[in-house]
């Protein structure tokens, strides 16, 4: 008997099970879909938006990647928890959250927009607020910059509308046991992290290289192709969301001052090692 | 109308960071007219800093203090800056882009209800230029409202203070906020011995391009031709496991500046250039003629990594009459 007793107090307090007793995490993830590389995009003739083409491949953002598997380990550490997958965007933006329910997430959402346009962060953050306002979330994971518009804003400015605590660059998190904070290394400059206890709920922005993604299990692949995606019609928090402070696109102007190698392969090889020979390099 | 700026002043182990003084020159760019620095800490390392300021540039500061500001946290930030702006009433609040200063900016906006353009990078016919998809789009932006906060890139601006005239003022403004729900437990150093960055004359990097773990023996073969030479790696490849973090070079790595950096099948996002930029020599290797490598390169190659460096090995030991061997 004591040993059993004994037994369930250590099961509580190691770190796998921490929530043995709990009803779980009710966590969101926000996932972004972008283009898998930049050479297969253009800018429009009037400079108002990014063109794709037939050879661009969509795929998830890499830092949201680390961000759901986050969320993933917390649901296995907290049984009962469940893991919502968000995206805001054209109709094309639910085969990212289709990965999603594909690596393990339990529920997706898709926020529609209609047009594919370039959708300012304040309207990205608004439209996820106004459907994340009325669930319950105890946290929220991001990644921490989207690859294709690299303003590192949406999970700060959706805390800010949610009245969520916020940490950003994550390189690791611990909630406690009894799930009112989470202790949390945000990673800066010079090879520092600044550790800090925040109260839940929290929404965390997650730096790469904090764990490594999964792939997606046979399992998980199975269910999420017939599984119903969630539609939110948007609903723009508040009147500044269909804000938009980035007017133009264009290619950078400075071409810099290196020089281009020409001629066959073989040709830039020998020239390349003629150059680190006057170098005195080699 | 005039154009009033603000300046969030950071600072670390009780020292103003250059991204600071970088601001300075950005704002004066501007035009801007009136600025007003504004620094948050506890006292008394925060007073010294806030002459400096004042000193050092001739502008105005506000000197906001509490015993809970001694290290940076983004709910004090916010909630302290807000207060301060609303007094202020400046058109923009610029903040440096560095950890703390996006960890706060989008927080600092959406509280004030104006919008944010983070890590700007230059500025061209009186608009913002920031970069997009690694560097490969140039963004234009233009507040869409009459005040926003501002990131701007480090970096992007010159850090010297060259002035000499009367110092500013500093107000010092004891401000009262709840301890907060934040607890702050300090820092925390990754004990990372770098790979002899600092004793290499050569640095060969490897980025995602070179597309499978097994190329890292091209790099470090590639390598072994210098006979100081060391191997550096993008986040990217170190996230994948190809090599470990103690070769990352770049604003959360290493930053070095060898006689000679050959880049291979690195894109040239802003967080790696700012590590290894300072390079004497950087040579690029990169499939994608617009990779933004190219713009910081000394000489630009655009070729397969998997072909071009074996025809370098090849043709090295063809001129030495040695063959290459694999290690290094
Ligand atoms: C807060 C923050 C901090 C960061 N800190 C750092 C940091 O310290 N250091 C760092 O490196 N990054 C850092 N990053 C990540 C950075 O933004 C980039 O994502 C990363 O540098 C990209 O690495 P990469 O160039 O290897 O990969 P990619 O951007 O994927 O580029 C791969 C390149 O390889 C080229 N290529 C593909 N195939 C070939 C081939 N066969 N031959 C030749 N070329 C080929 C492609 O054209 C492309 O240009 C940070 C990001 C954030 C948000």
């Amino acid at each position: 008997m004591l040993a059993i007793l004994a037994a369930l107090l250590y099961l509580c307090c190691s770190q796998r099970l921490k929530g043995a007793f709990s009803t779980g995490m009710n966590i969101l993830v926000c996932v972004k879909q972008v283009p898998d590389s930049a050479d297969t995009i253009s800018v429009s003739e009037d400079s108002s938006r990014i063109m794709y083409n037939d050879g661009t491949v969509f795929r998830l953002n890499r830092y949201d990647e680390f961000a759901l598997e986050e969320a993933l380990l917390v649901k296995e550490c907290f049984p009962g928890s469940r893991v919502d997958a968000i995206s805001v965007g054209p109709e094309r933006v639910r085969q990212a959250v289709r990965k999603a329910l594909e690596t393990g997430a339990d529920h997706g959402i898709h926020v529609r927009v209609e047009s594919d346009e370039y959708v300012s962060p304040l309207t990205r953050a608004s439209l996820i607020a106004g459907f994340a306002r009325t669930r319950g979330y105890d946290l929220i994971l991001t990644g921490i910059m989207a690859e294709d518009d690299m303003e590192c804003q949406v999970g700060q400015i959706l805390a800010e509308k949610l009245s969520f605590a916020c940490a950003t660059s994550v390189m690791f998190q611990e909630i406690s046991g009894d799930e009112k904070t989470i202790y949390v290394e945000r990673e800066i400059e010079g090879g520092v992290r600044e550790c800090i206890t925040l109260a839940m709920p929290a929404l965390l922005t997650i730096q790469s290289g904090i764990n490594t993604p999964r792939y997606p299990s046979l399992s998980n692949v199975m269910r999420a192709r017939s599984q119903e995606i969630e539609v939110a019609d948007p609903q723009p928090a508040d009147s500044l969301s269909m804000e938009r402070s980035i007017i133009g696109l264009g290619y950078p102007k400075d071409a810099g001052t290196g020089e281009f190698l020409e001629g066959t392969p073989s040709d830039k090889a020998r020239e390349l090692l003629g150059i680190l020979h006057e170098l005195s390099m080699i | 109308m005039k154009r009033s700026f603000n300046i969030i002043a950071l600072h670390c182990d009780g020292k103003i960071l250059p991204e600071t003084y970088e601001l300075f020159n950005f704002v004066r760019d501007m035009g801007g007219e009136t600025i007003t620095f504004i620094i948050l800490g506890s006292e008394p390392h925060v007073l010294m800093m806030a002459r400096e300021l004042a000193e050092k540039t001739g502008t105005d500061v506000i000197c906001a203090t509490s015993k809970y500001l001694e290290n940076y946290y983004a709910q004090g930030y916010r909630d302290v800056l807000k207060g301060l702006v609303s007094t202020t009433d400046p058109c923009f609040i610029c903040i440096p882009h560095t950890a703390s200063g996006y960890d706060f900016a989008p927080l600092l906006a959406a509280a004030l209800n104006i919008p944010c353009i983070t890590a700007i990078e230059d500025i061209q016919d009186s608009l913002f230029i920031r970069s997009m998809f690694g560097g490969r789009i140039r963004a234009q932006a233009r507040p869409s409202a009459p005040s926003a906060v501002l990131t701007v890139q480090p970096g992007a601006w010159e850090g010297s203070a060259d002035y000499s005239g009367p110092g500013g003022t500093v107000r010092i403004l004891p401000v009262d906020i709840p301890p907060g729900k934040t607890v702050i437990h300090g820092f925390k150093k990754s004990l990372s011995h770098d790979v002899g960055f600092c004793d290499a004359e050569v640095i060969v990097s490897a980025g995602r391009g070179i597309g499978s773990e097994q190329n890292v023996t091209l790099i470090k073969r590639l390598a072994a031709l210098f006979p100081r030479s060391a191997i550096g790696a993008t986040r990217a490849v170190c996230d994948l496991g190809w090599l470990g973090y103690r070769h990352q070079i770049g604003i959360t790595g290493n930053t070095v500046s060898p006689r000679l950096y050959i880049a291979c099948g690195i894109s040239g996002a802003v967080q790696h250039i700012s590590g290894m930029k300072n390079s004497r020599i950087i040579v690029a290797i990169n499939t994608d003629r617009h990779a933004a490598i190219f713009r910081t390169a000394t000489y630009c190659i655009v070729e397969d990594i998997k072909t071009f460096i074996p025809l370098v090995l090849e043709e090295y030991s063809r001129r030495s009459g040695n063959p290459v061997n694999g290690s290094s």
